[in-house]
């Protein structure tokens, strides 16, 4: 749980943009490296703010091409035809682009059919309806280019190509400030759970549509700018060279190889691109620029889909060492005639070689089963007053033919530990889907504290206080253990920030008795604390009414009687639960109450020691003889 | 009146070229799960191995395919194998397909340059010919672009239908498990779906090349139309490729004539989103499933 | 001619059976019974070759096919009437049926094993060219016997034949079980209806947890209480 201090490199980047051009006269840099330089801010900028939603989200775009060429033809439209000021046009790009962004966005994630991969196919048509828009309108660029006016330079900053870069940097400082400050807060992190596991990131309470609407607006914004930066620098500009394949192909092997999740991961990337491209440039192979980053981005997603800043952040302090050795030795050296470039190169290599070495097993491994008695001042807290909890009525889910739920009348009262059983397909998941919002009634009411929730989306419901738990354990991967449990708890009834979540969640990896284990990914734990972990992670919603949905499957005896135990914790602490479970012996113990469903109606209800010998429920699981049939 | 049908007609047979073009896509997308961006790569190298080898050989643009559907089978199949090898996820076969045309793009340009490439007029004596019905004239090139793809989707259809393999592939498509426990194997018969797409695709290069010029940039032009077809089409569907590209070939023809060219894309693309969203298996649907 | 012996198959870390143990003999019918979850499913999914165990082996007649890829499977004489009956939805009954004689010595009995399955299901013939997603659950459930017989199967494997289907239905499907064995096939039933299957099994295993707690002729096993108490946990 390291405090995140890589924002210092912020204001350290922010300002050797701006101290740049005074520094170039004392240190002599060459034109062609400011150049280089300006260039490779711009396609930090561009890069980063396509991870906002690509990377952090995980919504594949190859549309990026589209927004940054709103960006370019509105400072060559403006400037040219409208003879605004620079400042101005690339203002109005930004806010083009955001009003483009927000287009698309709405259009896509509205749709429930959506799958990434459509995104991402809708995406790449967009800069080919943009390229066909402003190739034939002459109003925009009619087919013959524009040529950007060099405006006049301010005088603290001295030649043209000065003030490219900081216009570049400019940008660039703001794009990664943004990528930063939303990996620290909730705005990063709902993206991060909407990655992983979209449905999930609902149930916990993440407004989900609306986190990818900020994100597209975010993206749109930054590329606009950055493609204002762009036809500034270029100073003319063709619908062919805007709305190109080139766009995509950059940021997309950028980001890869830069690493998707970390706020610095284009950055990174972009760096290590545009030296490879300079370098092939003056060994007169630009010819293969494209054909090795063809190359890089399929090994790299067969073989080391995480990228670079996930192997650097390993062991940072060498890695970054080992950069600066491999930079300046050479270049002090006076090594590769003079040219810096060939000195950073070294340097890169350098670090991108200690990065993937193998790492050291510093970690005490799988030590046993993790899951450790549990401890923590959870106070009992026996439900006060008999209330409703959680009502259904009369509700029906029909798919096609199929009655999966056919007219249940069900309350959960507080207190209560309900069993809700019945043979397979008899509705019974279908029934927590429809509690949990996940599915709207095809007739029929579900009320949660007396509340309607027909048509409310499932992070509604759990702010009402309904949290679930998945048959087949469903943790965010790529979230630590304490992060799994600490994203609930920011995106609880009351919003709370990173750092007070992840103290606060130790709270609940104590209750489940997974103390211990919260640095841990869910990949490395074993299947019964991947289900403790869903119930810490529900918990973490502070819910009045826990749907526990098979949460005991696949156990082995020991560690049945470890969930039993902490299922009761969370019962006394005051919370309702739904338990659906096919191992009865549990339910028996277990429920105070049990409702036992078949094809999609309720069978019998009551007492377990009652229900379970009911002629009607004993046939439902042991089937009738023929002769009992009537034959 | 008539210019609206003339440009309907045009359009339509137009549309029948990027039909062409999606079938292998929408073959290996429905059947086999990879969105296979490289098979854009493919179609380009249809079309400039038939521009550099129907004059030399003496085949003529259309004999070059005894040479470049062989081959192209191969690529396509060599191609297929690095996605079975690793058991490629959708999201990553768009990926590194992507990474793939890029690669196979940059290889074309280094090799024929970024200059636009054309059949020599003493090679190609389709370009200039034109077919009449009435007074509606339709350029050669488009109508051998329908023909051919109706013949395919027809002749893909009776595959898929009549033959062993062809109804072991629907099969796969529909349930893998259960399929490979009535002993269907996938491997072998991915490689054989896989190249005939990439045979597909050898053809729709050669027609390319018989309407005119051709840039290694080609490549892109044709994806966000050609996946528009299969989106609407419905992904796997052979036939509904084929109207799908009817349809939108009609569709941008008839909005060049009577509004403007530069709105076409949107209509078109406006549709696509349309679809998705009232019809998301596509609009022809071939048969009820469930 | 199946002897399966102490396999543990797992669902990624979840393990769904522990050490299970299962023999058929020729032309013999057994039953696995048991609650929903306990594991009856991943038995036969495993003895079709769809899921393999982690350890233990599967043989048939002798010849041990526990890593023999999915699609060889059916060449050692298994065919699987899957749970949900998972037809080929968007294809004619006759593709489906036509698809269960896949492998190479079913393909060549193809006829003559169509004119069987027609005769145990006359229905099938008639609605040869509907497609299969279409028709109604006990004509699926027909269907998916008729593919699976198809194969020539020695050894046919059946889950969950009766789950949705109306009583008249359930008993058509289980007098073509009979008539299927009675021919020398052995069958190994999954059914959540014990009693039902009970009646028209030779033997029978009851599978609770992942693990068999009881085995024995399928007399006994009905008429023994531990039975009821096992299902349903009292």
């Amino acid at each position: 749980m390291r405090r995140e201090r890589g924002w210092i490199l912020i204001p350290v980047l922010a300002v050797l943009v701006a101290v740049m051009p005074q520094l170039r006269d004392a240190t002599g840099f060459a034109t062609s490296y400011v150049i280089l330089a300006s260039e490779l801010l711009f396609w930090a900028a561009l890069a980063t703010s396509w991870n906002l939603l690509s990377g952090y989200a995980g919504y594949f775009s190859f549309g990026q091409g589209a927004f940054f060429g709103v960006g370019v033809y509105a400072m060559a439209v403006l400037t040219v035809r409208m003879g605004w000021d620079w400042w101005q046009a690339i203002l109005v790009g930004g806010v083009l682009s955001t009003v483009l962004a927000l287009v698309v966005g709405f259009i896509a994630f509205r749709l429930r059919s959506l799958r990434g991969e459509i995104f991402a196919l809708l995406t790449l048509a967009l800069p080919f309806i943009l390229l066909a828009v402003a190739r034939l309108n002459d109003a925009i660029d009619g087919g013959q280019g524009l040529t950007v006016p060099v405006p006049k330079v301010p005088g603290w900053i001295g030649t043209p190509q000065d003030f490219f870069f900081v216009v570049s940097g400019a940008v660039a400082v703001v794009a990664i400030a943004v990528s930063y400050w939303m990996s620290q807060t909730r705005y990063g992190w709902a993206l991060f759970a909407i990655h992983d596991d979209e449905d999930v990131a609902e149930a916990i309470g993440v407004p989900t549509f609306s986190h990818k609407m900020y994100a597209i607006a975010l993206t749109g914004v930054i590329a606009g700018l950055a493609g204002g930066a762009y036809a500034l620098r270029v100073g003319f500009v063709t619908p062919e060279g805007t709305f190109n394949l080139r766009v995509p192909v950059m940021v997309i092997v950028m980001s890869v190889l830069g690493g998707r999740r970390h706020w610095a991961g284009p950055l990174v990337g972009a760096l290590y691109v545009m030296i490879l491209q300079n370098r092939l440039q003056t060994l007169k192979l630009e010819g293969w620029s494209l054909v090795i980053l063809g190359v890089v981005l399929i090994a790299l997603v067969l073989l080391a889909p995480d990228g670079l800043m996930s192997r650097f952040a390993r062991r940072r302090w060498t890695v970054a060492g080992v950069a600066v050795l491999g930079v300046l030795v050479p270049a002090l050296a006076g090594a590769f005639g003079g040219d810096f470039v060939w000195s950073v190169a070294s340097g890169l290599l350098l670090a991108a070689f200690v990065g993937f070495l193998p790492a050291r097993r510093t970690e005490a491994g799988e030590a046993g089963s993790g899951a450790v008695a549990a401890q923590g001042e959870w106070a009992d807290a026996p439900a006060s007053a008999d209330e409703v909890v959680v009502e259904t009525v009369d509700v029906k889910k029909h798919f096609g033919g199929l009655k999966a739920v056919d007219g249940v009348s069900i309350q959960v009262r507080s207190g209560e530990i309900l069993g809700l059983v019945g043979p397979n397909g008899s509705g019974k998941t279908t029934l927590v889907n429809l509690i949990s919002g996940f599915f709207p009634p095809t007739s029929g009411t579900v009320k949660v504290g007396g509340v309607d929730t027909t048509g409310m989306r499932p992070h509604h419901i759990a702010h009402l206080g309904v949290a679930r738990t998945y048959q087949i354990p469903r943790p965010f991967p790529s979230l630590t253990v304490r992060d799994n449990v600490a994203i609930a708890i920011m995106f609880g009834r009351e919003p709370k920030s990173l750092h007070a979540a992840r103290q606060e969640a130790e709270r609940y990896l104590a209750l489940v008795g997974l103390a211990g284990r919260g640095d841990d990914l869910p990949g490395g734990i074993n299947l019964h604390e991947r289900q403790l972990l869903e119930m810490a992670r529900a918990m973490a919603t502070r819910p009045k009414l826990l749907l526990l949905d098979e949460a005991l499957a696949g156990l082995n005896p020991v560690e049945i009687d470890n969930a039993v135990e902490v299922v009761w914790r969370i019962h006394r602490s005051g919370v309702s639960i739904v338990l659906v479970e096919h191992l009865l012996r549990v339910v028996n113990q277990l429920a105070t109450r049990i409702v036992v469903m078949n094809q999609g109606t309720v069978l019998a209800s009551g007492e377990p020691s009652v229900v379970m010998r009911d002629p009607q429920v004993v046939s439902a699981y042991l089937g009738r003889s023929a002769d009992a049939q009537g034959h | 009146m008539e210019q609206a049908i003339q440009a309907a007609i045009s359009g339509a047979l137009q549309g029948s070229l990027f039909a062409l073009m999606a079938l292998g896509l929408s073959l290996t997308w429905g059947f086999l799960r990879v969105i296979n961006l490289a098979h854009f790569g493919v179609i380009l190298l249809g079309a400039y191995l038939t521009i550099e080898w129907a004059g030399p050989t003496g085949l003529g643009p259309l004999g070059v395919l005894v040479v470049t559907v062989p081959i192209l089978f191969v690529v396509a199949a060599v191609i297929h194998l690095l996605y079975d090898r690793f058991e490629v996820s959708e999201l990553n076969s768009l990926l590194i397909s992507y990474g793939l045309l890029i690669l196979m793009i940059q290889l074309v340009q280094n090799y024929w340059t970024a200059d636009f490439q054309r059949l020599p007029g003493d090679i190609n004596p389709y370009a200039t010919r034109s077919v009449s019905v009435g007074s509606l004239i339709f350029p050669l090139p488009t109508v051998m672009a329908a023909l051919f793809a109706a013949v395919l989707v027809v002749g893909i259809r009776l595959f898929l239908d009549r033959t062993y393999a062809g109804r072991a592939l629907q099969a796969f498509g529909q349930d893998r498990q259960i399929a490979a426990a009535f002993g269907i194997d996938h491997r072998t018969l991915g490689i054989l779906l896989a190249g005939a797409s990439g045979a597909t695709a050898a053809v729709a290069g050669t027609l390319f090349t018989l309407r005119g010029t051709v840039t290694p940039d080609s490549a892109m032009e044709w994806v966000g139309l050609v996946f528009a077809i299969v989106i609407l089409g419905g992904i796997g569907n052979v036939a509904g490729t084929l109207w799908a590209g009817l349809l939108v070939g009609a569709v941008s023809g008839l909005v060049a004539v009577v509004w403007n060219p530069a709105t076409s894309p949107l209509v078109v693309f406006s549709l696509v989103v349309l679809a998705l969203i009232f019809r998301p298996q596509g609009l022809f649907r071939r048969k009820a499933a469930h | 001619m199946l002897r399966v012996t102490d396999i543990d198959v797992f669902y990624g870390d979840a393990q769904a059976l522990w050490s299970v143990s299962v023999e058929v003999g020729e032309g013999e019918v057994v039953s696995v019974v048991g609650p929903n979850g306990a594991g009856k499913s991943t038995l036969v999914n495993s003895i079709a070759g769809i899921l393999r165990p982690r350890s233990g082996s599967i043989e048939i007649d002798g010849v041990d096919i526990t890593r023999v890829p999915t699609h060889r499977t059916c060449r050692a004489g298994v065919a699987i009437v899957p749970e949900g009956r998972r037809l080929f939805p968007a294809m004619s009954v006759r593709d489906n049926l036509d698809l269960g004689a896949y492998h190479k010595e079913a393909r060549a009995k193809r006829e003559e094993t169509l004119e069987w399955v027609f005769s145990l299901f006359p229905k099938l013939a008639d609605r040869a060219n509907q497609v299969a997603g279409s028709m109604s659950g006990g004509e699926q459930q027909m269907a998916a016997i008729g593919r699976a017989l198809m194969a020539r199967p020695r050894l046919l494997l059946m889950d969950e034949p009766s789950l949705g289907l109306a009583p008249v239905i359930v008993d058509e499907v289980f007098d073509v079980i009979r008539t299927v064995c009675s021919g020398g096939v052995s069958v190994v039933l999954v059914e959540q209806n014990v009693h039902r299957a009970l009646e028209i099994s030779d033997r029978a295993y009851l599978l609770t947890e992942g693990r068999i707690t009881m085995s024995g002729p399928a007399a006994e096993l009905a008429n023994d209480p531990t039975l009821r108490s096992l299902v349903l946990g009292v």
